[in-house]
């Protein structure tokens, strides 16, 4: 499989800068509020956010280039105060570029494996007996890349490509690495929170694979649309993004369905450009996917936060499971030792309008017929921008990005357990609201097990059903297997990784002991599946 | 008007192809025909294309009057979609799916939908807009919907409607077609909600064409139409509407007109109904489709499958499709249990 894609060089970086600048300048001219109170927005927003930022030394540097600026702005002209603003967005622009070099990316990548494999090893010794004879493990078993492989190798040779996986862990960004690595992919760039750079372990994969720093506590508009320009530009210069668009990690474990889409939004953006400037391979295309875990290393801190009555969730977490370099050790530990899988299922690509798009690049809409797609961004004849317009394309798109999530999810047996066990709950709990169920557990700590392999088998069928008619996915432990042995995988799934064992079998009765694990793990099926 | 809008030239005739030369696409279609455009009309016939080119007359719909030279007919649609700045949809709900499908196979994307059809998919539930969406390549799809009377709009008289739809480029450019003219067209973006009145204020007419057959007055036709217009927008806010879009032309604008008239076919079938004709002898006795029986099953199957309870629904469901007589059905409809006025319905 031959890499196309381009080398970054420092001209480029130079280049990517200016343009960047420039055009979030234009971006504000048309702003209604005007340059000078974007520009005293800005300054107080990062006045603000500086005064609780933990490195003193690293405030006090940029609370005095506020300053500053502050000061001139009060004095001068709005040329003047238009020169200031761009001081501001190249401060952004310069912090938002990161250090993206492809030799550190093939390095890395090559890296991943190496490192995943050598955790194996050093936690893992009967594994390594076993496969003594058959030389040392690959990670392959472990991580299932399934689904429209084929035709994501194929789009990114005709066009630029952005990828957005769905979100549960932080270590999806170093999964998606992977990925991109296996299948021979050219190097990708994408954003990651600035906060996980500070975390040794992921940091390093970070700079190393192309990520750009998105700083999330950040919360001056102005940060948001240099951020957005400067993906969009990036991806009419055809470097490959990707990024999260759920924004974070889903907390309740559910499948995104609401989606950030200003950065989704860029890549029409990123089209129209390339349509109007004539560039020779100028399509986009969207790859939506889903990383599906059976254990997710920061379950238990995310649910809590999920559930928190009392104030708004934190959107930034900085001391879950993910930085702590034991947990994550215990975890892939525990996903070794149970043989358990982790799936990515690519999904069709997409046009940055929604519609799918065949192996040749061509649009189709859903009765198959091929479309013209320039056609869409067409104005008496002429590619154009209209705004509104450009919205609603992009809350199609977000739509069919939601929808291939929802069909290509793979739903695991700790999932199915999950429901089947939180459903019984909830039928004999029925004065009990959702909270008190999850915090008493009712009136009643167990259940007969029989009852629960009926329900099993219940639910399983429906499953099976919308698996038949392509609206999910099982994994390997729904098929195949008996319920004893499916509840048996799913409670070795639950013991001894979290910190309270969600379920235990007691001789022929279930008991359930941290319901919200269970919640969170069957937030997973889909609310279709839910539904049916 | 939003950021790098290219503007349209005002004095450039526009390109309209309405689909359907039915009662309602006629009458659009002669309204259209008024402003400088160049308005086509689709139907499915030559016979029928022919009679309006050559006598300028549709005498299956509107028998003795007279068509605007300047309306164009045609049966071939693939000829026509090429080049259309805006297609306008009306034919049947029955119909819709495989006229859309057909319609989707010369459409491009820059070009504009709109339907002004008042029906719900049986089976399946879905609105018009939907099925666009599903047999077309069309992203800008609106729906046009209020109180319309065909006969009245031919015999012309002033009316107005609601275009609704999530983008502004269609509102506008629709608007455009029929600005300055009798007809004034409002704009909005609640879909969802203009289909559901469109549709749903049929199965009201057809019970107030009951209640006239059976020679009740104003109150309670008044009572049918007010409650109707609560089991509307409940209905409609279930699947996502505005509520305040039923306060407008395509909710209580639409209903009273619909109700109130003796040219409404669904107010037609009611009396008929009441007078104690059969469905069977009064859909084979007319070649117009009365859309709210249809809607009728539909909305009732749904609501079920919603745990919603209609009233009035449920008492015109039961007499087109379970055998209860008209009479019957008033007693029981006036039987069913009183809440407080509003209190199901969240603002």
């Amino acid at each position: 499989m031959s890499r196309r894609g381009r080398r970054l060089k420092p001209a480029d970086q130079n280049r990517v800068v200016e343009e960047v600048i420039h055009r979030s300048l234009l971006a504000q001219d048309q702003d209604p509020r005007g340059i000078d109170q974007i520009l005293f927005e800005t300054i107080f927003h990062e006045r603000q956010r500086l005064e609780k930022e933990k490195n003193r030394d690293k405030a006090k540097k940029e609370l005095r280039f506020y300053r500053k600026i502050q000061s001139e702005a009060l004095r001068a002209n709005p040329e003047l105060q238009r020169d200031l603003l761009a001081k501001v967005i190249r401060n952004f622009t310069k912090e938002i570029l990161g250090n993206f070099d492809i030799r550190m990316y093939q390095m890395a990548t090559r890296a991943v494996p190496v490192v995943l494999n050598f955790a194996l090893h050093a936690l893992s010794p009967l594994k390594i007996l076993r496969e003594l004879p058959n030389g040392l493990s690959n990670i392959d078993d472990q991580v299932i890349i399934s689904g429209e492989t084929k035709a994501l190798q194929k789009v990114t040779q005709l066009g630029t490509t952005i990828v957005l996986p769905t979100h549960v862990s932080n270590l999806d960004s170093i999964l998606v690495g992977y990925m991109l690595h296996n299948l021979g992919l050219p190097p990708y760039i994408y954003g990651a929170g600035l906060n996980l750079f500070s975390n040794k372990v992921l940091g390093f994969f970070m700079d190393s694979l192309g990520a750009y720093k998105v700083d999330r506590k950040k919360k001056a508009k102005l940060y948001k649309d240099v951020l957005k320009i400067y993906a969009g530009y990036s991806m009419e210069l055809g470097y490959h993004n990707l990024f999260f668009p759920g924004g974070t990690r889903s907390r309740s474990g559910k499948v995104e369905q609401k989606l950030k889409l200003g950065l989704i939004g860029m890549g029409l953006n990123a089209y129209i450009h390339n349509i109007r400037s004539g560039k020779k391979h100028p399509d986009i295309f969207v790859i939506p996917c889903t990383i599906n875990y059976q254990l997710v290393l920061e379950a238990e801190t995310l649910i809590e936060d999920h559930l928190k009555e009392v104030g708004k969730s934190r959107y930034i977490i900085e001391d879950d499971e993910s930085y702590q370099i034991k947990k994550i050790l215990d975890f892939l530990n525990k996903l070794f030792s149970l043989d358990s899988r982790i799936h990515i299922r690519i999904s069709k690509p997409l046009d940055v309008f929604g519609n799918f798009v065949d192996s040749k690049g061509q649009s189709r809409d859903h009765c198959n017929r091929v479309i013209d797609r320039k056609r869409y961004v067409m104005v008496d004849g002429e590619p154009e921008f209209d705004s509104q317009r450009d919205m609603e394309y992009t809350n199609e798109l977000a739509n069919s990005i939601c929808e291939a999530y929802s069909r290509d999810t793979v739903i695991a047996s700790v999932n199915l357990i999950s429901k089947v066990v939180l459903d019984w709950l909830k039928e004999n709990n029925p004065g009990l609201d959702l909270y008190r169920l999850l915090r008493t557990g009712g009136n009643l700590p167990s259940m007969p097990l029989i009852e629960i392999y009926k329900r099993i088998d219940r639910t399983l069928a429906s499953l099976k059903k919308l698996a038949k008619a392509g609206k999910i996915h099982l994994d390997e432990t729904l098929q195949g297997r008996d319920t004893v042995a499916m509840l048996s995988e799913a409670l070795a799934h639950f013991k001894d990784y979290h910190v309270h064992q969600a379920l235990e079998r007691r001789g022929d009765r279930l008991y359930h002991m941290d319901r919200e694990l269970l919640l969170y793990y069957q937030n997973r099926i889909p609310a279709m599946v839910e539904a049916s | 008007m939003t950021r790098n809008q290219k503007k349209r030239e005002p004095s450039k005739p526009l390109e309209v192809l309405v689909v359907g030369g039915g009662s309602f696409g006629t009458a659009i279609s002669t309204i259209l025909a008024e402003h400088d455009h160049r308005v086509k009309i689709w139907v499915r016939s030559k016979e029928q294309a022919d009679e309006i080119n050559n006598n300028h007359t549709n005498e299956r719909y509107h028998p003795g009057i007279k068509l605007s030279e300047k309306l164009l007919a045609t049966n071939n649609l693939g000829a026509s979609i090429p080049g259309t700045h805006i297609i306008i949809v009306g034919v049947p709900s029955k119909a819709f799916r495989q006229v859309a499908k057909k319609i989707g196979d010369y459409m491009e994307g820059d070009q504009i939908v709109v339907h002004i059809t008042k029906g719900i998919e049986r089976g399946t539930f879905k609105r018009m807009s939907e099925i666009l969406r599903e047999e077309t390549c069309a992203l800008k799809i609106g729906a046009i919907s209020g109180p319309n009377l065909a006969k009245e709009i031919m015999a012309g008289h002033p009316a107005g409607a609601l275009v609704a739809s999530h983008y502004d480029e269609v509102i506008r450019e629709t608007q455009a077609l029929f600005s300055g003219g009798r007809f004034r067209l409002y704009g909005g973006h609640d879909v969802i909600g203009t289909e559901i009145g469109g549709a749903f204020k049929n199965i009201i007419a057809l019970a107030a064409g009951v209640a006239d057959g059976m020679g009740f007055g104003n109150n309670t036709k008044s009572l049918i139409i007010t409650r109707g217009l609560s089991e509307m927008a409940r209905f409609g806010v279930a699947l996502g509407a505005d509520v305040f879009t039923f306060g407008g032309l395509a909710g209580i604008g639409d209903l009273m007109a619909t109700c109130a008239s003796p040219l409404s076919r669904n107010h037609q079938v009611g009396v008929r109904l009441a007078k104690g004709e059969t469905l069977d002898d009064i859909i084979k006795s007319t070649d117009q489709v009365a859309e709210g029986v249809t809607t009728t099953q539909a909305v009732y199957e749904q609501a079920k499958q919603l745990k919603l309870n209609f009233a009035i629904v449920e008492t015109v469901y039961s007499i087109l499709y379970q055998g209860i007589t008209p009479p019957e059905a008033m007693i029981q409809l006036m039987e069913s249990p009183v809440g407080t006025e509003l209190s199901r319905l969240n603002f």
